[in-house]
């Protein structure tokens, strides 16, 4: 080994805390490039091999019922490359020894196997076998979760009647990808099951002997970017048999999920790794300053020894490069472990037949040419620096620091007021320039990380809250069938435990003003209503019109409506005939693009007297009523889901929310290592700058705690300024988020960020105390008396 | 050489110059320190062409009308004026002068360190005035060796590996533990700058300086940071340098006793020569007293 790369190795060595504040934060910020980059490619892969192993579909139609003769015409359609027709019905579970009713989905599927779309892989048992019609194959997370294996007996409410099914086999299917239930927006295994029945039992069972209620398609590549013409073709030609819903495949709620957040792993994967990156070149760069300066009599010396510029350089460049190989390495390691850790999270929400968490040479080459990169960034400038100097002027020490007035000065009536200490402290801001605008910048990114990341832990829990504490207001929530009469209601009422019982009414319909046009429902309620409350993003109740139609902002967007506006509406079921009603309100919300009305005037608008789809109960609090309630419920024909919002609130907690915690927390200790680094590394550097000064203060009489009063002072200084940059940059950054997110599942709520800046000046200080405990370790160790003696 | 640009050629040339003559790298060389001059050892092959042109009396460098100029703001500031000089093989030459009197410049624009404002300087036959930066480094890596009033070790290298920083980038080195032997450090190897005496430290940084075999060892007060004793220690491994390996040795210094070990002793005052003379009988270091 070169005797100057031996040098480099104890200067490496010796740099110690500094060296680990800086490669820390390039560490995570390569991590975050290797984490979110694998992540999203775990996903994209899974993905990609799953919907082609299932034959995934570009699009479905969702229809009341139709002949399979009629439907085929749709394969004949310009674009379509096949189609399948299948039976799809809700249902209603009972298991053994659970007490609530379990929702299901029941989809028809060929009585022998061959490839279809939206197909399925089986995890356990086989396929149905001749020696029964009766027999299911259940997905497979619902059957973990419920404990039910092949060669078990299971019951089901098949079209008002009673089913005994045995299961064969579990599966799983790219089209339940991401699979949650009515009223949620988390997946429950345990509450929600896909019931693969035979084609033959299914015909019979819910009397569609040569019929189907949904056609599923494959289209050419050329038009599978734009499924809208293939689709509003197919709707035209099956419009007399009532097309209840047009789903391309990126609105089909499951790939919708996933698609967001491959997207969102994509934008974060840019996002925050730069910002880790550009923190450590910066504060690197100080450090390589530092040690460049500190060396200067080195470098003149190893000039005059006949040294080349471009040895010295590169000798310099590569203790930058060193710290950038380490960091890298060490970024790619942590980055493939927390690559694991979110796919395996990834794997709770998500069902995949193989999720797993590869390993990417190529990311890792990256990762580490970005480690390198930033690292010969960071010296860069260090090492130029060396190289400007002549070897006669290098070994003769530095000329005192430019000692001038600071801009503060010049307003004498301010300047007069500052204490001595403070005084000292702003002019070395001041005066180191990088220094100080390194620390801004580092602490300003800490900020913004983290007022960002606290902000959408405050915002999805203001979500959920909101959704299930101000607007859904029901204990238990019961879907029927088809419309019911007032009589359905006043059974309800009637329940075990049910102290009050509300009725709701919902229409599909599709949507038309002028050239807009959307499909979605309009939701009746009483008026008055307790259970359901319609509400504004404030939380105010707003108040349902006695006539016209309230919709929320996106809806009206969507249509290109406002208020007074007149929009046309035809049912999806029925008649089918159209109907102009105006917008009387426009309301903000964050889930979903609802439309709501008042009952009586929606069940008038469809000539009904009062007509029912749903109703919402409110029930005693003592728990005693539950087994009857939930018996009787099972044995409702009329009810097609079931939900209770208790175990909806749990399922969010649980999964969502606790793993947003997880990601949050992860996040908010990357934006610590920011803050101690960065705090840690311009302190410390500060201090050997210093070391005469803090020596001849000992002199004076100056304590080891105020002497680290007066760096402290300075870091507070730095810190604070670039916290409160942080502030409002954080908040722009999580208004980015929510405008990015803004899509017609959910908007992101905007909150008050106040409380979390308040939290985030807490961290940036709480994080920013523990670097300068270290540096104070440090003035407490400091031999003063030699630093006395040093010759610069 | 088709498509070799004619200063990467002419730098090519110097550099040959400098070196064997058939240009091929010497294995580091042993000496031994009560050896004949090197210029006169038969078997020795490692003496540049340079060098074995030399004669006792012939010139290694030369100086005219060197002037030079600092320019600090508006201020200008004329370090040296009108320095005419011949520095001769294997002579100690000593430049004595006050603080402020131009001597450290007078040394950085002989070793390459610095640049003239007016004037020029010739080593041997050639120009150094017209080098490139590069050709300076090259000059200063084959021919100059340098001690520094303050040694200017790198703190975190052992003395053997000071040593080498040296050794590695020469053509033509001595042996690391010979250099060491030399200026009996041997012992001391494995010692850091932070665990050794000023005094060794000036030894290792003058090991530091033969260990290249330069032609001319460059000192900046060598005993200015040193004890009496041991700044007279130093001061005969120096002259041993010029009378033993045949080195041009040239000292700068305040102290007028010091002189007294030279051949030929200038005397700087405000940047001008004010005397110069040849001292016919030097005096050994042990001698001298201040």
């Amino acid at each position: 080994m070169k005797v100057l790369d031996r040098k480099l190795l104890r200067e490496l060595r010796s740099t110690g805390f500094l060296l680990l504040a800086v490669g820390s934060i390039m560490a995570i910020g390569v991590s975050a490039y290797n984490a979110l980059g694998s992540a999203y490619r775990n996903l994209t892969i899974a993905q990609r091999l799953y919907y082609a192993d299932c034959r995934m579909a570009d699009f479905s139609l969702d229809l009341k019922k139709a002949p399979l003769a009629d439907v085929a015409v749709i394969a004949q359609l310009p674009g379509v490359v096949e189609i399948r027709p299948r039976i799809q019905f809700f249902a209603t579970v009972d298991l053994e020894n659970v007490v609530e009713p379990i929702n299901g989905i029941v989809i028809s599927m060929p009585n022998e196997r061959r490839q279809v779309i939206d197909d399925i892989v089986l995890r356990q048992g086989g396929y149905f076998t001749d020696r029964r019609d009766n027999e299911v194959i259940l997905n497979d997370a619902f059957a973990r979760a419920n404990k039910i294996y092949p060669g078990m007996w299971i019951h089901l409410l098949l079209n008002n009647r009673r089913q005994e099914l045995f299961v064969v086999g579990t599966a799983i299917s790219s089209e339940f990808t991401y699979l949650v239930g009515p009223g949620s927006f988390v997946p429950d295994a345990k509450r929600l099951g896909v019931f693969y029945v035979k084609q033959t039992f299914a015909e019979e069972v819910f009397d569609f002997q040569g019929a189907c209620n949904q056609v599923l398609g494959r289209l050419a590549p050329s038009v599978r970017d734009r499924p809208e013409e293939v689709l509003r073709r197919a709707e035209i030609l099956l419009d007399s048999y009532g097309v209840l819903a047009a789903v391309p495949l990126r609105d089909q709620p499951s790939n919708r999920f996933l698609s967001n957040e491959i997207m969102g792993l994509r934008a974060f994967g840019v996002i925050n790794p730069a910002i880790f990156l550009a923190v450590a070149a910066l504060v690197l760069n100080v450090l390589m300053s530092r040690l460049a300066e500190q060396q200067r009599v080195v470098v003149g010396t190893l000039k005059a020894l006949g040294y080349s510029r471009g040895a010295i350089f590169w000798h310099f460049l590569k203790f930058g490069l060193a710290v950038g190989a380490f960091s890298g390495l060490a970024g790619c390691a942590l980055g493939y472990w927390l690559a694991g850790g979110m796919t395996a999270m990834y794997d709770t929400f998500f069902e995949f037949p193989n999720l797993e968490n590869r390993f990417y040479p190529d990311l890792t080459v990256k990762g580490l040419a970005i480690g390198l990169a930033c690292g010969m960034l960071g010296s860069f400038h260090g090492a130029r620096q060396v190289l400007q100097l002549e070897p006669a002027v290098a070994m003769r020490p530095k000329p005192p620091a430019d000692g001038g007035a600071i801009l503060l000065e010049r307003w004498p009536a301010l300047w007069r007021r500052l204490s001595f200490p403070a005084r000292m402290a702003l002019r070395n801001v001041f005066r180191s320039r990088l220094r100080t605008a390194a620390g801004i910048f580092a602490a300003a990114m800490g900020a913004t990380l983290s007022v960002d990341a606290l902000l959408l832990a405050f915002e999805t829990s203001y979500m959920v809250d909101f959704q299930f504490e101000l607007i859904q207001r029901s204990d238990i929530d019961l879907t029927f069938k088809d419309e019911q009469s007032r009589e359905a209601w006043d059974e309800a009422r009637r329940l075990p435990g049910v102290d009050h019982a509300e009725p709701l009414f919902d229409v599909s319909c599709t949507f038309t003003h002028g050239s807009h046009s959307r499909k979605g429902g309009i939701t009746g309620i009483l008026p008055g209503a307790t259970l359901m409350i319609p509400r504004d993003t404030e939380g105010r109740p707003l108040r349902i019109p006695e006539s016209g139609l309230l919709l929320t902002r996106k809806m009206a967007q969507l249509l290109h409506v406002r208020v007074g506006d007149e929009i046309e509406l035809r049912p999806t079921k029925g008649l089918r005939e159209s109907r102009r009603v105006r917008v009387a309100e426009i309301a903000d919300s964050f889930l979903g693009v609802a439309v709501y009305a008042d009952i009586h005037f929606l069940s008038t608008l469809m000539n009904e007297e009062l007509a029912v789809t749903g109703v919402q109960l409110k029930v005693r609090t003592d728990g005693s009523y539950r087994k009857d309630l939930f018996r009787e419920i099972k044995q409702l024909p009329a009810v097609q889901a079931v939900s209770v919002r208790a175990d909806i609130i749990r399922s969010v907690r649980e999964t969502l929310v606790q793993n947003q915690h997880v990601f949050i927390g992860l996040l908010v200790m990357f934006a610590g290592v920011i803050f101690f680094g960065s705090v840690l590394n311009s302190s410390l550097v500060s201090l050997q700058e210093r070391q005469r000064e803090v020596a001849t203060l000992r002199v004076l009489g100056y304590g080891p705690w105020q002497v680290g009063s007066l760096f402290l002072r300075e870091s507070v200084l730095t810190n604070g300024i670039g916290t409160l940059v942080g502030l409002p940059l954080g908040y722009l950054l999580n208004y980015g988020i929510v405008v990015a997110y803004d899509t017609e599942m959910f908007r992101i709520p905007l909150i008050d960020p106040t409380q979390v800046w308040f939290i985030v000046i807490g961290l940036g200080a709480a994080f920013g105390l523990a670097a300068h405990l270290v540096v104070q370790r440090s003035i407490h160790r400091m031999d003063w008396l030699d630093a006395l003696k040093t010759r610069e | 050489m088709l498509g070799r640009s004619p200063r990467r050629r002419r730098r090519r040339a110097l550099a040959e110059s400098y070196s064997t003559g058939n240009h091929r790298r010497v294995e580091p060389r042993c000496l031994s320190f009560d050896l004949r001059p090197l210029a006169c050892c038969e078997e020795s092959n490692i003496l540049s062409q340079a060098e074995s042109r030399a004669s006792a009396s012939s010139v290694l460098l030369r100086l005219e009308n060197v002037g030079k100029t600092y320019h600090m703001g508006e201020v200008s500031v004329n370090v040296l004026r009108h320095v005419a000089l011949e520095i001769r093989d294997r002579q100690v030459l000593a430049i004595l002068g006050p603080s402020g009197s131009g001597k450290s410049t007078l040394l950085n624009i002989i070793g390459g360190l610095d640049s003239v404002s007016e004037g020029r300087v010739w080593y041997r036959d050639r120009e150094m005035t017209a080098f490139s930066p590069r050709e300076l480094t090259t000059y200063r890596r084959e021919i100059v060796g340098f001690v520094f009033q303050f040694y200017n070790l790198v703190p975190n290298l052992t003395a053997r590996e000071n040593v080498m920083v040296s050794t590695e980038i020469s053509r033509r080195p001595l042996d690391v533990e010979e250099a060491l032997r030399l200026v009996g450090l041997s012992d001391r190897a494995e010692h850091f700058p932070s665990q050794m005496s000023g005094g060794e430290q000036q030894r290792v940084s003058i090991a530091r300086a033969l260990a290249k075999n330069p032609e001319l060892l460059l000192c900046d007060e060598p005993t200015g940071a040193l004890d009496y004793d041991t700044g007279k220690r130093v001061l005969r491994l120096l002259v041993d340098a010029c009378r033993k390996l045949g080195k041009t040795v040239v000292i700068i210094t305040h102290n007028a006793a010091i002189a007294q070990v030279a051949d030929h002793v200038i005397r700087l005052r405000s940047g001008e020569i004010v005397e110069a003379h040849d001292n016919p009988d030097p005096a050994p270091p042990e001698e001298i007293t201040w």
